[in-house]
């Protein structure tokens, strides 16, 4: 284990939390709104079709022995393009965790501290990220790791008592809308998956990037395993009544009961879910941080943090409502992310392919 | 620079702490009125409904010495409100302290607003409040929900919210009631296809019920003397599109609760007519299911064929006619008897959804759905009608795995 | 606004160190660096200027004739730290009562251990450590003989980290059995005994023991250079150096492990860490610490598997009670009381009707309460000391759930935290437990379980953060380092086949088979 490197299992724990915590927010909803019974299928499908590009870019990274993903965007398409779309990628990041917390924020407002103005929780939700932040990603890591069996294993059994009071047979028809309706949402919610796009900027953190793959891939398979059984059995348990419910994850728990004497165990499963959540903004903050500052060439990256969480928790302040958020702003930003991530790994590999670099890489490796 | 560092993360904290110590949300667990039954009529007046809070006392029934307290036990509040949930704040002018529904237990609902439209709207304020939770129940009462409460006076148990704990849990368990929490009235709602049961009950006795078969009851029809109170559960509301249409008795809903696999009762004890000679007395046994119903249809043609399996384990708990069950065919008779009189009863039941209730009061659409591709199919089928032209077959699959004691007639003196 | 504040603050902080009016004592410095003359008068006349003999009171010198050789000598010594009948026996009589005629005082003196010196600052602080001097008229060196005999206690009972089964012994302030209790224990070349000195004016010496050929030299060298750069005038004790070795002093969390048990430091120093020790203090210093070495106990192994680990898991738990048990009562009651069931909640606000304080007043007097009666409970006399306990916990809450100032419930949930502190072992884990329960206590009363997660997160990074001598606080289990997995439970003694990958031993195998 070399010193200030990141561990497989500290990423694979950052990896799942930040992507396996969709499964808890609005995402079952919207995904319900969208293709009805068959939403558990789309997180599957669009699994498949996000590995398509992330393959592609990995090998694509792989030519580039321990270069993040700005500096192989840059080599490959030049300085100023590369420049462009490296600008793009944090731009739409940086919405990203802005409507995202603000979407956390809600959740925690409207079903646990109704009457608490939603700055005060963004404010700490945001200064916890920053203070993660800046501990940097080892330490990002060391506490998803000390964390994520707990939370997974409490997402679980949560989701295992939820079943009480669900049936399976909610999920027929099969097909919900269609094969093709299903397919189509799925090539559109393929942004589910599109932080692990942003985390292939960890690669000189690890050793190599064959452990980097290796470990994306697992955490890839889990996350969409995760969500995938998660939104199975919110519909098995709410069924046609999912669409009306905005983040059935919460709703479920504050169903929950152990026996009769335990009647609301909501808090039990708060408690570890918060966790997730601020390991999920530490790590979220950083790449962005990490994103800056190589952007505009900033070395020590750490001293962004606090004034970029600043500029994040003010763009997420300006919704004024929760609908706003979920409605306008975060439904533009996951229908644009995913896709555009998609692209840029298509066109970094197919731009490398023609480039030649894959047969240079084999001709040194030939030799 | 250590010592910058150190002071700049103390100021941070300070900051913080400056800027946690609002405590919007803290407030004392004491200065807390915790709503255990909430009752809701019509009003005279239009748009307005009947609030009824039935609010615990925490001090009696729970604190050990600390002085014997002389307070009530509960407090019960009517009052005009536009919805129960502003209603919160209205009750401040007659309770000390905040009004919290964090330990909703039961929300009654009288039989005269549960048949009115409003009725709908009203209920649906229940999602829209942080503090209740789906898993309240829903009951209808026969009078009103504000008299109810009041005559309602439970002797073994004090605490309100004790007795309702009890009442339902073993209410479910019996199958007499059917588990109505909020969750599963608006799944049922959202879904559209069926029928809702919620718990029926009154406090109020009929002045001459006539006499029925052992459960054949509703609520308050049952004619039970001695020193008690008068409240009975038993039986259920049947809502249809969030308006109560109808009543189902006791044994009915007892039937629904079998074929019903989302509910869980435990083994219920039941009569049932004795198939031998010698004895006018029913035989009694306990039954329980063994597994989950088999439900097969074949929904293509004009007329839907929906056929449903139950299967069931018997214990025999009285034997009137001292028949002896060691002899194969007595064993075969009783069996043929049991497995006819649950059919009747059930096929008569779902004739009855099909022609008075005109629905199925449980989620049976649920197990159509998997004989279609896609929800348009499903749709363009539509459950609601078809069911009602629909031919079912009930089917018990009968278990007998204890035919009791063996005994032999008593001797006569004499012989 | 804030920056003007925080300068103010800085400046206000890192004050120049004040002139003061000190006598120099150049002189002396001066003469320490020389050597000593043939000179007999000008031995004597140096040495008791030295020693301040007449004053000082206990620094004897006794001059007299060595008959076999014929020529003057004096020894000197502090009387209260020699033995003075060895003295007598194999030096002085030896030297009297020779009449053979011999050129050497070696073969004259009886005395086991002598070495010779010549550097007068040396001889000093020999002299000060209990070593007999002797200077001979006309030899340009000096004869040492360590005569040293201390007073101290013998090995009693460990008393501060009581274990049922296994050794019961524990160090004592004797520095010479402190280092036989590890030799007997580790019985092999390769332990080494280093002494460094540490201090300037009081010569305080430390001792790193460590095994040869398991420490790794980058980590040894690292504190040697530590030890070694340490400027100051004196370090009494084992428990000040610790605070002068850490890299965070401010920090709630130690990041050296001090225990008082030879057992334990041994089995460390088998593991590649490095044991320090000090004469005077009955207790050792373990180097590099991790969380975990502070959570166990080496009754943990001691006990067969299942119970150690039953134990084990215990004390994790009761590290959560602790914690957690007060802040999360006043998270629940103050803000998410949906969460309690519905009989106790009652009961809850039942008994709490009547007492006129919010919670979290009732919970901080309570605790305050407790912590009173814990420290009043150590240092009251022996005698009464027992009593204390019982006078506080039961007529102190008994009387105040009376007097309705604190509800009964409370004293539940305290007395159950206070417990669990107890279970703790490490007596600065107990500390930093204590404290941070008060931090978790104010978190949960202002913004209940979200302020107390938001608190834990805080310091679950900041731990994660600490490091002891390079290493994480949290190794090995993250970042991940091969080890034997005794981490949350520990593994049957077959399956610990590693050393602690985080120290990197240069052995890092435990058993090798064949």
């Amino acid at each position: 284990m070399e010193s200030g490197k990141l561990g497989k299992r500290e990423y694979m724990s950052i990896a799942i939390l930040m992507i396996g915590a969709k499964a808890t927010d609005s995402n079952p909803a919207l995904l319900y709104s969208k293709v009805q019974n068959a939403a558990w299928m789309v997180p599957l499908l669009s699994a498949v079709i996000f590995f398509v590009g992330l393959f592609l870019l990995l090998k694509t990274m792989d030519l580039f022995q321990g270069k993040n993903l700005f500096s192989v965007i840059q080599q490959l398409l030049g300085r100023y393009i590369g420049f462009f779309l490296c600008l793009v990628i944090f731009l739409i990041s940086s919405f990203g965790i802005s409507f995202d917390s603000r979407t956390y924020t809600n959740i925690i407002r409207s079903f646990y501290f109704t009457t608490t103005p939603n700055l005060i929780i963004y404010a700490v939700l945001m200064v916890l990220g920053a203070y993660g932040a800046k501990k940097g990603i080892q330490n990002i890591g060391s506490v998803g790791y000390l964390v994520v069996f707990y939370v997974v294993l409490s997402l679980f059994f949560a989701l295992i008592i939820s079943t009480q009071d669900s049936t399976l047979q909610a999920i027929f028809p099969i097909w919900g809308p269609g094969k093709l309706e299903i397919l189509k949402q799925s090539s559109l919610k393929i942004t589910l998956y599109a932080e692990f796009f942003l985390l292939t900027m960890l690669i000189p953190n690890m050793t190599s990037i064959k452990e980097f793959r290796k470990s994306t891939w697992y955490a890839f398979a889990f996350v969409s395993f995760q969500i995938s059984i998660a939104i199975l059995i919110f519909i098995c348990m709410f069924d046609t009544s999912l669409k009306g419910i905005g983040y059935p994850f919460h709703t479920s728990i504050g169903f929950l009961s152990l026996g009769l004497y335990l009647p609301n165990v909501e808090i039990l499963f708060f408690v570890l879910w918060i966790l997730a959540i601020f390991v999920r903004f530490a790590a979220f903050i950083y790449l962005n941080a990490l994103m800056f500052g190589h952007l505009f060439k900033i070395n020590d990256h750490k001293f962004l943090i606090p004034a970029l969480t600043t500029i994040y928790l003010l763009i997420g302040s300006i919704p004024e409502n929760a609908i706003e958020v979920s409605l306008v702003f975060k439904q533009a930003i996951t229908n644009i992310s995913g896709p555009t991530f998609f692209v840029i790994s298509l066109l970094l590999w197919f731009v490398a392919l023609v480039k030649g670099e894959f047969k240079h890489a084999k001709n040194r490796n030939g030799m | 620079m250590q010592k910058t560092e150190t002071v700049c993360k103390w100021l941070m904290l300070i900051i913080m702490v400056c800027l946690l110590s609002g405590c919007w949300d803290r407030e004392e667990l004491e200065d807390k009125a915790y709503v255990i039954g909430l009752g809701i009529d019509s009003s005279k007046h239009k748009g307005n409904i009947k609030v009824t809070m039935l609010l615990a006392n925490p001090e009696v029934g729970s604190v050990q010495g600390g002085g014997g307290s002389t307070e009530k036990p509960r407090e019960i509040i009517t009052f005009e409100a536009n919805d129960f949930i502003a209603a919160k704040a209205t009750a401040n002018a007659i309770i000390s302290r905040n009004i919290s529904y964090e330990l909703l237990k039961i929300i009654v609902v009288s039989e005269k607003y549960a048949r009115d439209k409003e009725f709908i709207t009203t209920i649906y304020d229940a999602l829209k409040d942080k503090e209740i939770r789906l898993n309240s129940y829903l009951a209808v009462s026969r009078e009103k929900a504000s008299e109810y409460f009041i005559k309602n006076r439970p002797r073994m148990e004090t605490r309100p919210h004790k007795y309702y704990q009890f009442m339902i849990e073993h209410g479910i368990q019996n199958g007499f009631i059917p588990d109505s929490t909020l969750l599963r009235f608006f799944r049922t709602m959202e879904r559209g296809t069926d029928l809702f049961l919620a718990m029926y009950t009154t406090a109020v006795r009929e002045k001459n019920p006539e006499y029925k078969k052992e459960d054949e009851y509703t609520a308050g029809q049952l004619n039970a003397t001695g020193d008690l109170q008068d409240t009975q559960f038993m039986g259920s509301a049947v809502f249809r599109n969030g308006k109560m249409i109808n009543k189902l008795t006791g044994e009915e809903t007892r039937n629904v609760n079998i074929l019903d696999d989302t509910t869980n009762i435990k083994d219920i004890l039941l009569n049932f007519p004795n198939p031998f000679p010698g004895s006018e007395k029913q035989m009694s046994a306990r039954m329980f299911k063994s597994g989950n119903n088999k439900v097969k249809m074949k929904l293509k043609g004009a007329r839907p064929k929906i056929i449903i399996i139950i299967p069931l384990q018997l214990e025999i708990m009285s034997n009137p006619s001292m028949a002896d069950f060691k002899v194969k065919k007595n064993q075969k008779i009783l069996k043929e008897r049991i497995k006819e009189d649950i059919r009747t009863l059930n096929e008569d039941l779902f004739k009855k959804t099909q022609t008075e209730l005109k629905g199925v009061p449980y989620p049976l659409s649920v197990s159509a759905r998997k004989y279609f591709g896609t929800i348009q199919e499903y749709k363009k089928f539509n459950w609601a009608k078809s069911y009602l032209k629909a031919d079912i077959h009930v089917i018990p699959e009968i278990e007998i795995i204890d035919f009791g004691k063996q005994t032999k007639k008593p001797l006569k003196m004499g012989d | 606004m804030r920056k003007k504040i925080s300068k103010l603050l800085v400046k206000s902080l890192n004050k120049e160190s004040p002139e003061f009016k000190e006598q120099s004592n150049k002189e002396d410095i001066e003469l320490k660096k020389h050597d000593i003359s043939t000179q007999y008068e000008q031995n004597l006349e140096t040495f008791k200027s030295i020693f301040s003999v007449p004053l000082n009171s206990d620094v004897k010198v006794r001059e007299f004739t060595i008959r076999s050789l014929n020529r003057r000598a004096f020894i000197i010594f502090v009387g209260t730290m020699v033995d003075l009948e060895h003295i007598k026996e194999s030096i002085m009589e030896k030297l009297l009562g020779n009449d053979q005629r011999s050129a050497k005082i070696q073969d004259i003196v009886s005395f086991p251990m002598e070495k010779t010196a010549t550097n007068i600052g040396e001889i000093t602080d020999l002299i000060s450590g209990g070593v007999t001097a002797l200077f001979v008229e006309g030899d340009s060196e000096c004869y040492l003989f360590e005569t040293t005999k201390l007073h101290g206690r013998s090995i009693e009972k460990s008393d501060n980290e009581v274990i049922v089964k296994g050794a019961k012994e524990a160090f004592n302030e004797n520095l010479v059995e402190n280092v036989a209790l590890i030799r007997k224990k580790i019985k092999n070349e390769n332990l080494i005994v280093e002494s460094q000195n540490i201090t300037k004016r009081s010569k305080n010496s430390v001792f790193l023991v460590y095994e040869k050929d398991l420490v790794n030299d980058e980590l040894l060298q690292m504190i040697k250079d530590k030890l070694a750069a340490l400027n100051t005038d004196k370090i009494l004790d084992l428990s000040m150096l610790e605070q002068y070795l850490e890299e965070r002093p401010r920090s709630l969390f130690p990041t050296i492990l001090y225990t008082e048990r030879p057992d334990r430091a041994a089995s460390f120093i088998e593991e590649g860490h490095i044991v320090l020790l000090m004469s005077n203090s009955p207790s050792c210093l373990v180097l590099p610490t991790t969380f975990w070495a502070m959570m166990h106990s080496p009754e943990d192994h001691y006990l067969r598997t299942p119970y150690g680990n039953f134990i084990r898991l215990l004390r994790f738990f009761a590290l959560f009670v602790a914690i957690f048990s007060s802040p999360f009562y006043i998270a629940i009651t103050n803000y998410h009381v949906g969460m309690i069931p519905p009989d106790l909640l009652m009961a809850i606000a039942g008994s709490r009707e009547r007492v006129p304080f919010p919670s979290i007043v009732e919970i901080l007097m309570m605790e305050t309460g407790f912590e009173l009666i814990r420290e009043a409970g150590l240092r009251v006399p022996s005698p009464i000391g027992p009593t204390i306990g019982i006078v506080g916990a039961l007529i102190l809450g008994q009387a105040a759930v009376q007097a309705n100032i604190i509800s009964p419930i409370v004293i539940i949930v305290i007395a159950l935290s206070g417990l669990s502190s107890f279970i703790i072992i490490d007596g600065s884990m107990n500390f930093a437990i204590r404290l941070t329960r008060f931090l978790f206590v104010f978190s949960a009363g202002f913004f209940g379980i979200y302020g107390v997660m938001a608190l834990f997160t805080i310091g679950l990074f900041y731990l994660v953060s600490l490091k002891s001598f390079g290493v994480p606080y949290f190794a090995p289990m993250t970042p991940h380092f091969t080890s034997s997995k005794d981490l949350l439970v520990r593994q049957i003694p077959l399956k610990e086949k590693f050393r602690p990958g985080y120290v990197k031993p240069k052995d890092m195998v435990k058993q090798r088979k064949g």
